[in-house]
This record gives structure tokens, sequence and C-alpha cells, in this order.
């Protein structure tokens, strides 16, 4: 009797902790247009508060409109959900560590897309101070000239977000940023980085945001969804 | 109705006003009036006043379920960027929004008016201050309205509570709904010029919002829209 306690409880143990102490915690979710047809496009995480400007990990949305972060822990992050020619969502979430969070995002289109940042090119050159470093360049302007901070790199093979940095100083998060050549100083201690795996986003105070911009990161006219 | 629904209704509307920072007396004394303001709210809410920036408040928060609780969560804290993030009424912070979305220099008129118009929306959702129904508690935000509370109890002692205990003010709020000089006045302007002796409060203030916090903790659980004059 007390052996088969013990192997009951055994069996218990092998079953259930290690799977609670390793569980991922992990925000996934299901982005679609009002009428419910899947979008891809791009999420990314600010880590706290939202709209805090302090981005943490992201991921891309598949054709199926499927998207899976895995965080390095739980509490509270401000999560944005980009896709070509609709407005970006952003959104206060909480996920417990060790949790899933299902999230499901509704996305509407933007009615112009005039008032759209506009990315004019991307550069990835290496620092004269060389090894280990990296420098991506972007040059962003703005029709109305209200940019906002949300200047965004994000790195598929690290799963990293990044605001870029202006190419002067601004005076906070609600300024209007300048238009100009914003800059990222990436480590990469092994090799080069590979500009398949950086995709770029760009959003104004107003929300108005460009499309996402891949690999060969060559801009093309944005087109409102009808 | 029994005088027990009747204070129910009045409790109900003070909560009502005091969540919006509208005064709502002229619409109560006045019938119609409320109606306006929210039809004009309604507009502002729908549409932008600028062709080329058409994107309007209800582009984005077209889901009329979200929308419902918004009224009944206020005074909370607003994360706008750091460091302006702060603990606001609904009043300030549509007037924030109207500000940068739609580029209004005074925003305060279509501020009052969407205000009037969410608080339409979230007749009888329960006052609850902090908190969006259906959505997570943030703690850091909760212990920021804490704060808030707590200033504003400081305040309140300071500027009210020589003519005004705390519990008494709900009816003394009652009381203050009115028209004033033919305006519709909203709480936050109504106390931005209260004791006109004593520095001024701006009606878009952080001590503003801190009173107003106080005054709302004192009605959490009532009903938002009590006032007959938001039926249909």
């Amino acid at each position: 009797m007390v052996n088969a306690v013990r192997s009951a409880l055994l069996a218990l143990w092998l079953f259930t902790a290690p799977l609670g102490a390793d569980a991922a915690t992990v925000i996934t979710g299901m982005v679609r247009t009002q009428g419910g047809q899947p979008l891809p496009g791009l999420t990314l995480l600010e880590k706290g508060e939202i709209h805090n400007n302090r981005w943490d990990r992201g991921a891309l949305v598949d054709a199926s409109g499927r998207f899976r972060i895995e965080l390095a822990e739980g509490g509270q992050y401000g999560l944005h959900v980009y896709s070509n020619g609709y407005i970006y969502k952003p959104t206060a979430v909480k996920v417990e560590t060790g949790k899933t969070l299902e999230v499901r995002v509704e996305l509407v289109p933007e009615p112009t897309r005039a008032n759209d940042p506009v990315i004019k090119r991307v550069e990835f050159v290496s620092t004269e101070t060389g090894k280990g470093k990296a420098l991506i360049r972007m040059e962003v302007s703005d029709p109305n000239g209200d940019l906002g901070p949300q200047v965004l790199a994000f790195n598929t093979a690290t799963g990293r977000a990044f605001a870029m940095a202006p190419p002067r100083w601004v005076w906070s998060l609600k300024s209007n940023y300048p238009n100009g050549v914003y800059q990222l100083e990436v480590d990469t201690p092994h090799s080069p980085p590979n500009p398949r795996d950086w995709h770029f986003t760009v959003a104004d105070h107003k929300c108005n945001t460009t499309d996402i911009l891949s690999f060969p990161h060559q801009p093309t006219p944005s087109q409102v969804v009808r | 109705m029994k005088s027990s629904e009747r204070a129910a209704v009045v409790v109900g509307a003070v909560a009502l006003v005091l969540i919006a920072g509208v005064s709502a007396g002229h619409a109560l004394a006045a019938a119609g009036g409320l109606g306006e303001l929210v039809a004009e709210g309604e507009e502002w809410w729908k549409s932008s006043p600028d062709p080329r920036e058409p994107v309007a408040c209800a582009t984005c928060h077209h889901d009329r379920n979200e929308t419902r609780g918004w009224a009944a969560s206020f005074p909370k804290y607003r994360p706008l960027p750091p460091p302006e993030g702060r603990v606001m009424t609904l009043l300030q912070a549509n007037a924030e929004a109207v500000r940068r979305h739609y580029g209004l220099a005074d925003p305060e008129r279509p501020a009052l008016a969407i205000t009037a118009y969410l608080i339409s929306r979230g007749i009888g959702v329960p006052v609850s201050p902090g908190i969006v129904a259906g959505q997570p508690a943030f703690e850091d935000r909760l212990r920021a309205l804490d704060e808030s509370v707590g200033r504003g109890e400081q305040l309140f002692a300071g500027r009210c509570l020589s003519c005004h205990a705390p519990r008494a003010v709900a009816g003394a709020t009652l009381l203050f709904l009115r028209t004033a000089d033919g305006q519709v006045e909203s709480l936050e302007g109504f106390l931005g010029r209260h004791r006109p002796e004593r520095p001024p409060l701006g009606w878009d203030g952080q001590s503003t919002a801190d009173i107003i916090a106080f005054l709302m903790s004192w009605f959490a659980g009532q009903l938002v829209g009590g006032s007959p004059e938001y039926s249909p």
C-alpha cells in the first residue's frame, strides 16, 4: 500500500512538477479584419506600461492571422499590432508567468494613406569601430510633421524589437519627432546582421502607420484597403 | 416611486455628473438640452473636424461594448507616454484625446460633448473608478489612483472641509448642478472657479482630478446615468 502511494506521488511529481516549473510565458493571438478575415502583419511589445517606448519582444503575424510571443517573464506589456493598410492597435495586457495569454485583435483600415509617415530607405552599415557592432539607418519623413517615437525595428532571428534613435534630441515622447535618418546600433558578435531578419514600421502621433517594410527593404507606395 | 428608489436615482445622477465632470444641471432643468449635448458628442465621436485627417474616435473605438464601460471607469490612470501619464477625469481624458487626434487648440467644448455622449453610452454600468469591466486591472494604475484619492482628500480638507463635510458634499454637489450664465458647466469648471480667493484649480489640472477622484471614491458601485434625462 505504501509503495503504491509512493509510486502515485512519484508519477504525480513527474507529470506535473516539471511542466509547471518550465511552462513558458506566452502571448498568442489572432489578428482579423472587422469582417473576420485573417490579417498578416507584425506585433511588438513594450515591457511595462503601454506607450513607455521600452520595446521588448515581437513576432510576425502569419498569413492565417496568428502570432506567438514567448516572454522571459510575466507582467504588464503594451501589445501593438500592425498590418499594411490598417490602423495599428495598441492594447495594454497582463500575462502571468508560466501562463499563456490568448488575445484577439481586430484592425480597421486606414481611411487614407495620405498622412502616413514614409520610409525612404534602409541601409545596413558596419561601424568604424567595427567588431561586434553594426548600424542600421532608416530615413523617415512625415507629411504632417507629427511623427511619434514609434520608429521601430524588429529582428525575427532574435525576436527583439527596438525603437530607433532620432536624428536629434527630442524633448519628450509626446513631442513631434523630426524627419531624417534614424539609427539603431546592434550587437553582432558572430556575424554581420542579416537584412532578411529585419522588419520596420513607423507610426505618427495620430496612428497613421507605414506599411511593414521587410527585405529587400524597397519602399513601395502604400494603398488604401478597400 | 418609493423614497429609496428616488434616492437611488438621485445618487445615480450625482455619480453620473461626478464621473463625467459634466454638470448636467442645464439638461436636467430643461428637457432636450442634455440630449442636444449628447447628439453633439456623438457627432464629434464619429466625425473628425478635419477632412484631411478623417480618423475619428469611432474609427478605432467602434465596438459599442468596449466603450460602454468607459464612463464608469473614471477617474483613472491614463497611460500617456511618460512622464505625462496621470489620473484623469473622463472630461480631461477626452480633452487630451481631441487635442491630440483632432488638433484642436481649445478642446473643452468637444470634450464636454463627447463626455456627455460616453455617459449616455454607459447608463446603468456600476461606477468602478480605475477598472473597466472585462479588462485586466493593473496594479500600478490602481496605486496611482489611490494616491490621487489621497491627494484629493488632502485638497478637500484644505479647500472644502471648512464648509462641506465629505459625506454631505454629495447633496451639495446635487444642489450645485446648474446652468451658470447660460452655459452647461462641468464639475471641473466649477471647481476651477470656486473660491476665487484661493489659487485657481484648472479644469484640466491634476488637483481637480484628485478632488474628483476623492469624491468618486464614495460612489463605487452606484450606477452611471441615473438621470431620467438620459432615457431615450
